[in-house]
């Protein structure tokens, strides 16, 4: 019964993990590009959901807001947060060096904009981490004999609801057909009319959305967000797509769950300070016996979605 | 014209690909254009399709000057490339890479179109739900080129399409051609196999280092292959492509 719970435990933490590592995976497969913002526009989610909550708008437009609202605009500045960065990463360079798929300097320069964003936050909220005024976290149910907290389950079925639609987007529309095909052969994509200039903002978009969503459900989840936040997220997140296998969307899920339940499991036998250890040293282990990550069909280097 | 190029040209870094030339597609015409390994005959279909920028020249497509245009403009004013090495996408299946060449339009009649596709290469309708990369390298010719059909060209532009060809498919792709231009979709063929493109083509271009040497009515062209073939630098084409007079 121990393992069953911490079974579930994993499942709920799992779901942000999973969140997150769509969105790495997603822009590492179409775009070739470790976005490095994406864990601190997650944390710009949950920031920016407890001031709306708490202090309203800024420069005192308004009071505090209910927590769903503040939720729902926190994701929207998190999507506008991706979109900037498109602009000065991604855009900026494309037109001035001409090779939208040249990642270093936007690789650089996201990690300049992770700094940037993350001390802001601090400058106008102070360190400290914050309490989410949402509803109670730990509302929780029993179902034979396993405690199943709700604001969890609701976050996981939101979080694999979220990549079921991303996935029917990129197998079924004609954008996300565009953007399998940018991620396979940019210049046969090219050449078919797919325009490249008008089709990385959505992947932009889209990676907003995912990280606004995780921030949101982790703040409902845990009642508690932090400028930190995204830190300890993001390298779970990052070895939870490696595991899964690069540009595997699907990976990124299992890889995001089996993650979290190292995670659980090593906490539970062999204390916190164990995590990052068995984190990563499974990550390396994965790398060595099976480079495409346990999902993947090819290794790391330019994936297919 | 159809298409017309004036005084185009294409740089990368130091090296002149294409050099100040102009050609020209007429409304329902074949035109090849010959040339070495390296003559820029690649260069200048990319360029016509906006897939490299030019550096000098205008290109006008249907009256319209595209040559700062996307080329998303080029293939929705009815020009589409069939690429060097096919360049189909083999992630997806065969169905979603003809869906590929639909991507620009809006218009209901996609679906009606594809079975056109379907029925005109049966190989691809009996692999339609299945990756592209299990076809053999005729089918993804066959595929390369039923995409771009999908994109309802008026001018279909092939680079080398009978490249690493079984001879039957090289005979299949010359009548496909054929079959196409009586529809009337204009093609720009670009072609090492010197003698099936001639005699397949009303006009012909040959190329070197960039630029155009010799041009004219392709029988023409056909019954002087002694100068083209002095041209074309026999030495750096595949053995079988050199027609039988090469190299005198």
């Amino acid at each position: 019964m121990l393992i069953a719970q911490q079974l579930v435990n994993s499942l709920m933490l799992g779901s942000v993990y999973v969140t997150v590592a769509v969105a790495f995976t997603l822009t590492i497969g179409i775009l070739n590009f470790l976005n490095f913002t994406i864990p601190t526009l997650f944390m710009l989610a949950g920031m920016m959901g407890w001031a709306f909550a708490e202090r309203g708008l800024p420069f005192g437009l308004s009071g505090p807001l209910p927590w769903p609202l503040a939720l729902a605009l926190a994701i929207v500045v998190a999507i506008v947060a991706s979109l900037v960065v498109e602009r000065f990463t991604f855009r900026y360079l494309k037109a001035r060096y001409g090779d939208a798929t040249e990642h270093a300097i936007p690789l650089v320069s996201s990690l300049g904009f992770l700094l940037i964003f993350e001390n802001l936050v601090r400058i106008a909220y102070g360190t400290d981490a914050q309490r989410f005024p949402g509803p109670e976290a730990d509302l929780s149910v029993e179902i034979g004999g396993l405690f199943v907290r709700l604001p969890q389950v609701v976050s996981l079925v939101v979080a694999l609801a979220i990549v079921l639609a991303l996935t029917i987007l990129l197998r079924r529309s004609n954008i996300g057909r565009g953007l399998r095909a940018i991620a396979e052969n940019p210049d046969a994509a090219t050449i078919l009319g797919v325009d490249v200039h008008r089709i990385v903002p959505v992947v932009f978009v889209l990676t907003g959305v995912l990280c606004g969503l995780a921030g949101a459900l982790f703040a409902i989840s845990y009642g508690e967000v932090s400028p930190t936040m995204g830190d300890d997220i993001g390298t779970k997140a990052i070895a939870g797509m490696v595991v899964g296998g690069l540009g595997s969307i699907w990976g990124a899920v299992l890889g995001g769950l089996i993650v979290a339940l190292t995670e659980t499991m090593t906490i539970n036998y062999f204390g916190a300070d164990t995590v990052q250890v068995a984190v990563w040293g499974l990550l390396l282990l994965v790398l060595l016996l099976r480079p495409q990550g346990l999902f993947g069909h090819n290794a790391i280097g330019k994936g297919k979605l | 014209m159809l298409l017309e190029a004036k005084d185009l040209s294409v740089v990368y870094g130091r090296t002149r690909a294409v050099d100040g030339v102009d050609i020209s597609v007429g409304e329902g015409e074949i035109v090849t254009v010959l040339g070495a390994n390296g003559a820029g005959k690649t260069s200048l279909l990319r360029a016509l399709q906006g897939a490299v920028k030019p550096s000098r020249g205008r290109i006008v497509l249907a009256g319209r000057d595209v040559t700062n245009g996307s080329s998303a403009a080029r293939v929705a004013g009815g020009m589409v490339l069939v690429p060097e090495g096919r360049q189909i996408f083999v992630s997806m299946s065969v169905h979603e890479n003809l869906l590929m060449g639909a991507y620009l339009r809006r218009d209901g009649g996609i679906e009606t179109d594809i079975a056109a596709i379907y029925e005109r290469f049966p190989n691809l309708a009996r692999r339609r739900d299945m990756k592209a990369s299990v076809l053999s390298g005729g089918e993804q010719q066959m595929l390369a080129i039923g995409r771009a059909l999908v994109a309802r060209p008026r001018l279909i532009m092939l680079d080398e399409p009978s490249l690493g060809l079984s001879p039957l498919f090289v005979e299949q792709l010359f009548s496909l051609l054929k079959d196409l231009n009586r529809d009337g979709i204009a093609i720009l063929l670009v072609e090492q196999n010197t003698s099936m493109a001639l005699e397949l083509a009303t006009r012909g271009y040959v190329f070197e280092l960039g630029d155009v040497v010799l041009q004219g009515p392709a029988e023409e062209l056909l019954g002087n292959q002694a100068l083209v073939a002095a041209y074309l630098g026999g030495g750096e084409a595949a053995p079988t492509e050199i027609p039988p007079h090469a190299g005198s």
